[in-house]
């Protein structure tokens, strides 16, 4: 779809709006780190930061490579392991194998393996490759997402299925890639689907039996989207069916808005966070209006479901701006006051920092090349529009938009927060993009998309980063220029070593205080997963990470797969040479001392 | 080129030239019979099973082609196949490379029952006209005479 023009373009910088200063405090240390990764982001505020300082700036040039295990899977591996006591528990891409290996034994053995029957019309019906983004560990139980739509619960001592329930209909272009939350005895899944048209939702289903105890949809009227009477309170707007009156003709029926991050929870508010994706279709003239709340953050009680505030980061999406990514749950002192924050990496290229207690922004800031917007208004919320920049079928190709629809970073490389060095770590892209959509016709189970959008590099050439942010300030501290899209998610150590993987296959741990690379190892594929880190049964700390190339990769960069001979592809224009260096393979990497 | 094929069009194209429906497409002119022999399946003994091949009515027709451009775009073909059929999530359509076999007859079973990963069956919406408006459109994208499969040399 996309052939881009390897071309450079000044983009315009967009600049913070504000100048209160932002100072994190309030170390955030786990008490008494266990040493496990029991959640995909490692705790309920989403921080990726593990308390073990075993791995240091000193000793980490001699991290190596202690074991390695091939899934037999070909997908883009994103998401992360799981370390409960001394198993580990890997999912794989579709046909979304479960491996539990005993970290008790010399080669780590397997303990089981679960093997679903997953339906293969799902890969045809996932946007953009067969992922998987994790699986959650509670109550004795492995809890994942089927990509055909089914979320099931397996006995983490036997690998016996104790429950398989259908979440969502593949037949209406529904898949299901994001990781679970598990909070108290609700397990709260989403749907993908935003290149379908689907209705987007959530679901909360009972942890004992899998049955499904309430629905909210993302958008639609209150009464679907467990709007109840004096409970929502959105911060800049009012009024009834804010999700429905949004959206000329009804469009909110097709409208998107699915979930395929992760989602965070902070357990003093009882709320659960999560982000939308895009609304369907690209073309934004079918769907006149703000469109509520698809590319927002949503905050709801997992109990009941019951909707208590939302804010859109990315209103009337033109430019498929999806805010599925991590919502990050920190408390931060902004200008002066203590503030119980939720910081947010969004696709469009702006870093938010909200109050999670009443979803008002605090501050906004680009971190990426940013020209769709100037900035982001923080009386209204709502960002300063460059009109040259909106898209529609009307309005023909609309050149340089910066950042490209792969997102100033992707929702699916999730950042990570040491309350030690109050720096924030993420992969970021550098790229921008034409952007030209037609009119898209809806028929179920079809893609609802309708849009031309080749890509190019931004500032400078380089196609990615991988850096540190400073809340306080809304500016990067350092940055690591790679050559690629930066697709891995971070992870940050009490070491104060932060680690995360490239496009081309190294895997590489980083001075968090400067960005200096400690190691580097070139893995069996490229990473688009997020490191993890445990303690093992021998008391010493490791770290893993997946290799396994893909999601958005294997459809743009076609040449990197040489599973089927009847499906060749020229290399994309912007990315010439990626499959040089990596093809696809999925991997389990150990890391030690 | 892309999506201006109006709904009007669309209609006329479906229901025109075989109807919207095919519960009982071995009725209907053009539509295929019940046994269809696969020339690219392998045969035991070297000794084929009795069965019909179904003929493209539009093989070669340059402005059947042209309507099947438009209806590739309609029907959402390009969002899994790529514009013009280069390959996204689905696989490529114009590398002369087929993965259940690349003759008229075979595309069309392709799309009129759909395949097991994922691609849709539109015989349904379609009809078997529909359908060999889109072969034919698809057996006429330019095939490359040399397929690139060392992508890092260049020229």
């Amino acid at each position: 779809m996309s052939r881009a023009l390897m071309a450079m373009l000044g983009c315009l910088g967009a600049v913070a709006v504000n100048g209160d200063s932002v100072r994190a405090a309030g170390a955030q240390a786990p008490a008494g780190e266990d040493g496990q990764w029991t959640m995909p982001s490692k705790d309920y505020a989403a921080t990726r930061y593990s308390g073990l300082a075993g791995i240091t700036p000193q000793n980490a040039s001699s991290l190596h490579p202690v074991w390695t295990f091939s899934t037999g899977v070909l997908g883009g591996h994103e998401g992360q392991p799981l370390v409960v006591g001394d198993t580990m528990y890997v999912v794989t891409p579709w046909p979304n194998v479960l491996y539990a290996f005993d970290l008790t034994r010399e080669g780590y053995p397997l303990r089981w393996k679960y093997r679903p029957d997953v339906s293969a019309n799902a890969i045809g019906i996932s946007c953009c490759d067969a992922v998987n983004r994790g699986a959650f560990y509670a109550d004795g139980k492995i809890i994942y997402n089927l990509l055909d739509g089914h979320t099931v619960a397996v006995e983490a001592n036997s690998g016996r299925e104790l429950w398989n329930t259908q979440i969502a209909d593949v037949s209406n272009g529904e898949t299901t890639t994001m990781a679970p939350l598990v909070v108290k005895d609700r397990v709260i899944v989403g749907a993908s689907g935003g290149e379908f048209g689907i209705y987007g939702w959530v679901k909360g289903l009972d942890l004992k039996s899998g049955r499904t105890v309430w629905t909210a949809r993302n958008i639609g009227p209150d009464a679907d989207m467990l709007v109840r009477a004096g409970t929502f309170k959105p911060p800049y707007d009012s009024g009834a069916d804010l999700g429905a009156r949004s959206w000329a003709n009804d469009s909110w029926q097709t409208g998107g808005a699915p979930v395929w991050g992760s989602m965070s929870y902070d357990p003093e508010l009882d709320l659960v966070y999560y982000g939308t994706g895009n609304a369907s279709p690209y073309n934004p003239e079918q769907r006149l209006g703000d469109n509520k709340w698809s590319a927002s953050v949503l905050a709801r009680k997992p109990g009941d479901g019951t909707l208590v505030w939302a804010y859109q980061f990315t209103p009337h999406d033109n430019w498929d701006y999806d805010a599925a990514g991590a919502m990050i749950l920190a408390d931060l002192t902004v200008a002066g006051k203590r503030t119980k924050a939720l910081v947010h990496f969004d696709k469009n290229g702006f870093a938010y920092t909200l109050d999670r207690a009443t979803g008002r922004l605090l501050i906004a800031a680009a971190f990426a090349p940013v020209n769709w917007a100037k900035a982001v208004d923080l009386t209204t919320g709502r960002p300063v529009l460059d009109p040259a920049k909106q898209t529609g079928a009307s309005r023909g190709n609309v050149k340089g938009i910066c950042p490209s629809l792969e997102g100033g970073v992707s929702p699916s490389s999730p950042a990570a927060y040491s309350p030690r060095t109050h720096l924030f770590y993420t992969s970021t892209n550098n790229l921008c993009m034409d952007y030209a959509t037609t009119h898209a016709s809806h028929l179920k189970g079809t893609p609802f998309v309708g849009v031309t959008s080749p890509y190019f590099a931004g500032p400078g050439g380089n196609l990615g980063a991988f850096m540190a942010w400073d809340a306080a300030t809304g500016r990067k501290v350092w940055e690591n220029k790679e050559p690629y899209p930066n697709w891995s998610g971070a992870l940050v150590t009490a070491g104060d070593v932060a680690f995360y993987g490239t496009l081309d296959g190294w895997f590489k741990s980083v001075d968090a205080r400067t960005g200096k690379v400690l190691s580097k190892f070139k893995v069996g594929s490229g990473v688009v997963g997020n490191p993890i880190t445990y303690r093992g049964p021998d008391g010493r700390q490791y770290v893993a990470v997946y290799a396994g190339f893909g999601g958005d990769w294997a459809l743009l960069s076609g040449d990197t797969r040489s599973d089927d001979p009847a499906d060749v592809r020229p290399p994309a224009d912007f990315l010439k040479d990626i499959a040089r260096h990596t093809s696809q393979g999925g991997m389990i990497w150990i890391f030690g001392l | 080129m892309r999506g201006i094929l109006a709904p009007s069009l669309l209609s006329c194209l479906a229901v025109g030239s075989c109807g919207r429906h095919a519960a009982a497409p071995s009725q209907q002119a053009g539509a295929p019979p019940p046994a269809i022999r696969y020339e690219a399946h392998l045969a035991a003994g070297g000794i084929a099973p009795a069965g019909a091949t179904l003929r493209n009515p539009h093989q070669g027709d340059r402005a059947v082609a042209k309507s099947g451009a438009l209806l590739f775009t309609a029907m959402n073909c390009d969002g899994c196949h790529g514009g013009d059929g280069g390959g996204w999530v689905g696989p490529n359509l114009a590398d002369g490379r087929w993965r259940y076999g690349g003759a008229d007859a075979e595309v069309f079973n392709s799309i009129y029952y759909g395949r097991p990963k994922g691609m849709p069956a539109f015989g349904g919406t379609l009809g078997a006209e529909g359908v060999w408006t889109l072969v034919t459109y698809i057996r006429s994208l330019p095939v490359p005479s040399d397929v690139p499969t060392e992508s890092w040399q260049q020229p």
